[in-house]
């Protein structure tokens, strides 16, 4: 689905990611691992576009889509669901819901498909259903995740990343978000995950890297990845989402 | 344009002194005076447009009182230039201190309305008050005299050269200082302004009346230039040149102000005639020719981007040897010069040229970052003074805080003692953020009261409060993006500077002092929360995390009895939150009291003292972690099973 080779990327004078290279592959979830400034939402910009790449390659669906912008890596179907969730505050929950959809409107796909659609999220996340009209920036945090997730869905796409979803969140949601993001996996969803909560998300995902200071150090399967003792130490430690 | 070698300054100067002999004519030497004149307006706008963030199109009108009072201590009064100089400085200002009223309420193009209004109704007046300035009719005026003799030319073009130097030396000591870092500050987030215990209220103010005195100087020394004013001058167009001066120069920089008044004042000129025309269509072709191969040979850019601006100069180019006359094209022409300056160089000409010269230059030293340091906290003071006073630091009686119907906060008690760090829980929408808004008094409660050290500050203005020893973070990062990391913890430590505009502007010893002295403690804070090697860079350039840490040690750097963290775990991954936890630790032993609003239940439990939950704008419940943790009704609400 996703192939990553030797990617560089930064902002102004910095380079944050020095060569990093992994992939996702279709219907796995791949966790990214590390601590705070390793480069991990960094990655997710230059993946979804939001921020140019400084070297390397990145192949999506078979084919090299390195240097595009933002727009066209949605339209190609790779939908980011971004750190700090930025829905579109004064807008309803059913407009956000539908923005997500743009890009297949646009295409010319049948309303009744998307309704479909929007009735599978309203049926994932049965508080967004009660708050339809409501507007994106009054509703809580937790519901304000869950809007970004189910908006990213909306796009019915082929790789969703999804950064840091339990951020800010009450423990009781947190495990919640995690129920959700397992299902998806569980329907065959492609999932990219990086999350504070390293020993949840390990739990969720099927493969996943560790990020140190912009390099790839440590890979391999969660269940491995969960037993490393040096990767127990750093990230897993002490953080007990469930 | 932090470090401008001294010696490009002075030869500029040079170039300046030496143009009396340098240039065939007066005519000239009248043009260079312009442009002088207008930078040191520019300087000013900059002020307001560059570092403070607002808009301004009441500049003309600004820079038309100048010339007035100039023109009418003169007619009126026969006073000389020597004293309308330091008059028209004053007058202005005070003008300056009216324009700030409506910066004060409005933003954006709002403001941008209001100061247009403002402007105009200043050429108005002008021109409608012809018992004192004679209205349509204009005023004349002498070169000025010095002593018993007149000044020539070029005398008078001398004293410009001076005044101008002078204007340089103080604009860039003002922005050099714990002033200029409050504008800049105020332009990012005023919100956290307030809350570092500086005046977004003052500082604004303080910006459009410095800016104001820089126009008022400007058009003094225009009006004598010129030897002849008339309301017509000041006009709406005006203001507007001097926007887009500022825009094509560059803002924040000397030299893009005096850019940008070459331009507004040559171009024209250059455009005058066809020969000058083809000339700089030319040069300036050629310059983006090579610029643009330079880039993309260097692979900073792709052919495709420098597409447009190549051909269309060289369009232009092209063009200028068609035309016969210049007379029917000049204003178009001119038009789409500033178009293609303004839209390809965002940054202004001086901006674009530095941004592209590091580019080239990280091609050679790929300068990868610097590691981030941990936590190391015990190498300094974490506060300047120790925590003395009554053991009950803070008492929160019957606060309500209501948005129309909605309750945010119903009827919260409860009080903290000193030393002692609190957990704030519950649910997201609870009212732990509206708590903490009204603590810092971003929000005035709709009914309650709110003591601390045993004193009320129920209503006051958030940079009341921090001053009186409330600092806080944001659950939405609230740094100073543009400003750097070491920059945005001085902004914090505001308070324990001492100097105003005579220190500043003469760099008296108490300045240099309290410059060097908070800069080495601002080194001290960012070393706490292992910053200290990114000192240099631009607070929006630290990853998020690290953007938490710094605003702890903004926060810190007020000095604070009080401490208030918004969520400051979001984000960090098992070993960040150890590094937390050792900060905190060291906080509260350094006699510092910490309320911490936080999801992360392990943080709660290693931090507080004792923890209160919030549920729908009300305290459910209350006590030691362990035993919050265990009550039934929390884990109903908020921890879940």
């Amino acid at each position: 689905m996703l192939d990553v080779e030797n990617l560089e990327a930064g902002y102004g004078k910095v380079t944050v990611l020095k060569g990093i290279s992994f992939t996702v592959p279709k219907g796995k979830v791949v966790s990214l691992i590390g601590s705070n400034g390793a480069g991990k939402t960094t990655t997710m910009r230059a993946l979804s576009g939001l921020l140019s790449t400084q070297a390397g390659r990145v192949r999506f669906k078979g084919s090299d889509v390195t240097g595009k912008r933002s727009d066209q890596m949605a339209n190609l179907g790779l939908a980011h669901s971004p750190e700090g969730r930025r829905v579109f505050t004064t807008m309803s929950v059913l407009d956000n819901l539908t923005l997500g959809a743009y890009t297949r409107l646009r295409r010319g796909e049948a309303s009744r498909q998307i309704k479909a659609d929007l009735e599978r999220q309203f049926a994932l996340f049965p508080r967004l259903a009660e708050r339809k009209t409501q507007l994106a920036g009054t509703l809580s945090g937790g519901e304000q995740q869950m809007l970004a997730m189910a908006r990213a869905l909306m796009m019915n796409p082929d790789l969703i990343l999804l950064d840091e979803p339990s951020m800010g969140l009450a423990p009781i949601l947190v495990a919640e978000i995690f129920a959700i993001i397992r299902r998806l996996r569980d329907e065959g969803v492609t999932m990219l995950l990086v999350e504070q909560f390293a020993s949840a998300a390990l739990k969720v995902s099927d493969y996943g890297y560790v990020l140190e200071h912009g390099r790839i150090t440590v890979e391999g399967s969660a269940e491995r990845l969960s037993q490393n003792p040096a990767v127990v130490a750093a990230y897993l430690g002490g953080n007990h989402a469930h | 344009m932090r470090t401008q070698p001294w010696w490009g300054s002075l030869g500029l100067l040079l170039l300046l002194c030496g143009l009396p002999w340098l240039l065939p004519n007066d005519y000239y030497l009248h043009l260079a005076e312009t442009i002088l004149i207008y930078t040191v307006l520019l300087y000013g706008l900059d002020i307001v447009v560059g570092y403070t963030g607002q808009v301004s199109l009441g500049h003309a009108g600004l820079f038309g009182v100048g010339a007035y009072v100039a023109g009418v201590l003169s007619i009126k009064l026969g006073l000389g230039f020597w004293l309308a100089i330091p008059a028209a400085l004053l007058i202005t200002a005070l003008f300056g201190g009216l324009l700030a009223l409506p910066a004060l309420r409005v933003v954006g193009p709002y403001l941008a309305m209001v100061t247009l209004a403002f402007g105009t109704i200043l050429q108005i007046l002008i021109n409608e008050m012809d018992f004192l300035t004679d209205g349509p009719l204009g005023i004349k005026l002498a070169k000025p005299w010095l002593g018993h003799h007149p000044l020539t030319v070029s005398e008078y073009y001398a004293t410009v050269v001076a005044i101008f130097a002078l204007a340089t030396v103080l604009m860039n000591r003002l922005v050099r200082s714990h002033w200029g870092r409050a504008f800049e500050a105020l332009r990012d987030s005023p919100i956290a302004t307030d809350c570092m215990g500086v005046s977004v209220y003052r500082y604004k103010v303080l910006a459009f009346v410095l800016s104001a005195g820089f126009a008022g100087v400007s058009g003094c020394l225009y009006a004598y230039s010129e030897q002849y004013i008339s309301p017509n001058t000041y006009n709406f167009e005006l203001t507007i040149l001097f926007l887009l001066a500022i825009i094509m120069g560059g803002r924040k920089s000397r030299l893009g102000a005096l850019l940008g008044s070459t331009i507004i004042v040559l171009l024209p000129k250059l455009l005058d005639d066809i020969q000058s025309f083809r000339l700089t269509a030319v040069i300036l072709a050629l310059m983006v020719l090579l610029g643009s191969a330079l880039s993309v040979h260097r692979g900073l850019t792709t052919v495709r981007r420098v597409l447009v601006p190549v051909v269309g100069t060289a369009a232009i180019a092209l063009v200028s040897f068609k035309l016969d006359a210049m007379t029917d094209w000049r204003l178009s022409i001119f038009g789409v010069m500033i178009l293609l300056v303004v839209y390809y160089l965002q940054d202004g000409i001086v901006g674009f040229s530095l941004h592209w010269v590091a580019k080239l230059r990280r091609d050679h030293d790929h300068v990868g970052h610097a590691a981030f340091h941990s936590v190391d906290v015990g190498q300094a003071p974490i506060t300047a003074h120790a925590s003395r006073g009554p053991e009950s630091l803070l008492e929160v009686a019957d606060v309500v805080m209501a948005f129309g119907g909605l309750k945010a906060l119903n009827a919260v008690s409860y009080t903290m003692s000193r030393g002692s760090v609190l957990g704030l829980i519950g649910p997201n929408g609870s009212g732990k953020s509206t708590m903490m808004n009204v603590l810092t008094g971003l929000y005035k409660p709709t009914a309650g009261h709110i003591a601390f050290k045993g004193l009320s500050i129920t209503g006051k203005e958030p940079s009341a409060i921090a001053r009186s020893g409330i600092a806080r973070t944001f659950q939405n990062v609230q740094l100073f993006g543009e400003m750097t990391v070491l920059d945005n913890v001085l902004v914090g430590l505001h308070h324990r500077f001492n100097s105003g505009l005579v220190g500043i502007c003469l760099r008296l010893p108490a300045f240099k002092r309290d410059e060097d002295a908070l800069r080495t403690r601002g080194q001290q804070l960012l070393q706490m929360v292992g910053l200290h090697a990114h000192a240099d860079e631009l607070a929006r350039n630290l990853p998020y995390g690290k953007q938490r840490l710094l605003e702890i040690a903004r926060a810190l750097a007020l000095d604070p009895e009080l401490l208030l963290l918004d969520e400051p775990a979001a984000g960090l991954t098992a070993a960040d939150i150890t590094e937390l936890l050792a900060l905190i630790e060291a906080i509260r032993a350094a006699g510092v009291s910490v309320v911490l609003i936080e999801h992360h239940m392990d943080v709660i439990q290693a931090a507080c003292d004792h923890v209160i939950v919030f549920d729908f704008g009300e305290i459910i419940a209350a006590g030691v972690p362990a035993a919050v943790q265990a009550n039934p009704k929390v884990i109903e609400a908020y921890l879940g099973a």
